[in-house]
């Protein structure tokens, strides 16, 4: 028998997988399609203080080998996710985490106190680096200072282990995880959406209202996978892998590289599925390769080249 | 609503070329086949390939509850509706569905009056239907650029309801848009309160439709077509400008789930 389960600091997760903020809604949508309590956990959309309308249309534009979403934390807002979101994911067996967002420390605080009185909720996913707000949002993962401050006061008020969540938009990623790290974070996951932009020619506009948008889907997977090795070798704690993962290789190849658990993120709007097809693939992949332990012997086991003498 | 959407790999029972790049295929799926409701959608997928990696949404066109099968019908556009138009009886498409909100029947309605625009028209056979099934009089406007896109037209004859055709080459029926004889139609109505517009198509022939609603007093309702994440809800990237949303309200509604079919005064087709 292969033990699935991993630990995040003081967060325990029955298997490796979870589901990416803003690419499973909150749970229920899914329901119908895949058995959610498969999964390791369930990260929701973003929370806001208040309800946000988001961004105006086009909101998204596929690419080759993924999309651009220009979304704008568009979201029910803390109240309504508590009185109609949080009853029904208190009923599905897995780890239910939310993602918080704000434009301003306060923001964040306000989410954080209010989340703390409410059952059922096994940590809370910081989002620092969403592209597509004006305020906060990428602004406070851009910059190490802010970061550690903003994950300072959460880490004071939080009854709950935190997760921050880091945009690769940055010159050094791994120093932005140091000062989540050095301020109190359980963990932090990685990446969320690389910016981009395309254009329409015939019209000469961007394709997305906003003009630019975060990149996501399986094009971003080389690049995330560099970034948790970055951050692997700087970090001391656990790391949470996202990027473009798709199947059970893609999955394997971030624990191997030094993730702890995994987010599948925009696989699930082709099949929300895929996270529980990716717990069943790597049950197979550790009988088939003879490993009792994902975290003991399968995380962070990337053997580099070595010259020959 | 009750949510019986599932996914599912639907093997491919029959294919069909109706014009030169317009194409119908029949899936088997008796879940489906029968709980689709009129306006309804399905999300397919050819392959596992990421180019392109999206599902693509297909209105359900026709359908069999007895035989198990429904059908849908597209027109080549990109990547993957060329990939759609390389299957076979045999092969198998992953599909999810049935999506969003269908075509609602107001009450009190006595003629209900269908307009499809080129592939739109894919949209309307269960309406149709339905309606006749309930005793409700029926006819059909349909019109396309030229007879080789002018889908369904014999179906809708041999329902029995009335059909009016168009076409902007002339090949087919009446020259020009279908809106000329669909106004013509409207403006002789003794009963327009109890008539309804039922329409599907590009966004131009949607625009107008709308316009025709509000010139003529006909209520009508639209579904549209419009790129999609997911189609159920969870990308929230097929967002519409509600008009004239009131501060407490929402601003956007969703194609995939608070449509695809709107009533025509509720959304702003944007340019």
């Amino acid at each position: 028998m292969t033990n699935l389960s991993v630990k995040i600091g003081a967060l325990s997760l029955k298997n490796p997988v979870l589901v990416a903020s803003g690419t499973f809604g909150y749970g229920q949508e899914s329901h119908a399609l895949t058995n959610l309590s498969a999964l390791g956990g369930i990260i929701t959309k973003s929370v806001t203080l208040k309800p946000r309308h988001g961004n105006p249309p086009p909101r998204i534009f596929e690419l080759p080998a993924g999309m651009l979403n220009s979304i704008g934390l568009a979201n029910v807002g803390l109240d309504a996710f508590i009185r109609d979101k949080l009853p029904f994911l208190r009923t599905v067996d897995t780890t239910l985490i939310v993602n918080i967002a704000g434009s301003s420390p306060e923001e964040f605080a306000a989410v954080i106190e209010r989340l703390n009185d409410e059952p059922g909720i096994a940590a809370y996913e910081l989002n620092f680096s969403c592209p597509n707000v004006k305020e906060g949002g990428l602004g406070f993962s851009q910059n190490a200072g802010v970061t550690g401050d903003v994950t300072a006061m959460a880490r004071k008020l939080s009854k709950r282990p935190l997760i921050v969540k880091l945009t690769p938009n940055v010159t050094s990623i791994s120093d932005i995880a140091r000062a989540a790290a050095d301020s109190g974070a359980d963990a932090v996951s990685l990446i969320n959406t690389l910016v981009g932009l395309a254009v329409n020619v015939e019209s000469r506009r961007p394709q997305i209202f906003a003009g630019t948008a975060g990149y996501s889907g399986p094009g971003i997977k080389p690049v995330a996978l560099a970034k948790v090795f970055e951050v692997a070798q700087k970090v001391d704690i656990p790391i949470i892998g996202i990027g473009g993962i798709s199947n059970t290789q893609d999955a394997l190849e971030f624990l191997i590289t030094g993730a702890t658990a995994i987010e599948v993120g925009t696989a699930n709007f082709v099949d929300p599925a895929t996270g529980e097809s990716i717990v069943a693939g790597l049950v197979q992949y550790c009988q088939r390769h003879n490993l009792h332990s994902v975290q003991e012997e399968l995380v962070g086991s990337l053997a580099m080249w070595q010259e020959l003498e | 609503m009750n949510d019986t959407k599932i996914i599912v790999d639907c093997p491919v029972l029959a294919f069909d070329t109706l014009g030169a790049e317009i194409h119908s295929m029949r899936l088997h799926c008796p879940e489906i086949a029968k709980s689709a409701r009129p306006g309804q959608f399905v999300n397919l997928k050819v392959g596992t390939e990421f180019a392109p990696m999206l599902r693509r949404p297909f209105s359900v066109c026709r359908r069999d509850r007895l035989e198990g099968w429904f059908e849908v019908m597209w027109k080549v556009i990109g990547q993957g509706t060329r990939a759609m138009s390389r299957l076979r009886p045999g092969d198998s498409v992953s599909v999810i569905g049935p999506l969003g909100r269908g075509y609602i029947q107001p009450a009190d309605l006595k003629l209900a009056v269908l307009v499809g625009g080129g592939i739109g028209v894919a949209a309307l056979p269960l309406l149709c239907e339905d309606f006749q099934q309930a005793g409700i009089e029926v006819e059909v406007f349909l019109g396309a650029r030229n007879g080789d896109e002018l889908a369904l037209s014999g179906y809708f004859k041999d329902t029995g309801a009335s059909v009016v055709l168009a076409t902007e080459d002339g090949s087919i029926g009446t020259r020009g848009l279908i809106t000329a004889p669909l106004l013509e139609r409207l403006a002789a109505l003794t009963k327009p309160a109890n008539t309804h517009l039922f329409s599907c198509g590009p966004h131009g022939f949607l625009k107008a439709m709308v316009q025709i609603t509000e010139e003529t007093g006909v209520a009508g309702q639209i579904a549209i077509e419009t790129m999609m994440g997911c189609g159920f809800g969870i990308c929230v990237g097929c967002a519409v400008r509600c008009r004239n949303p009131r501060p407490d309200k929402k601003k956007y509604k969703l194609a995939c789930l608070d449509g695809p079919v709107f009533d025509a005064q509720e959304i702003v087709l944007d340019d």
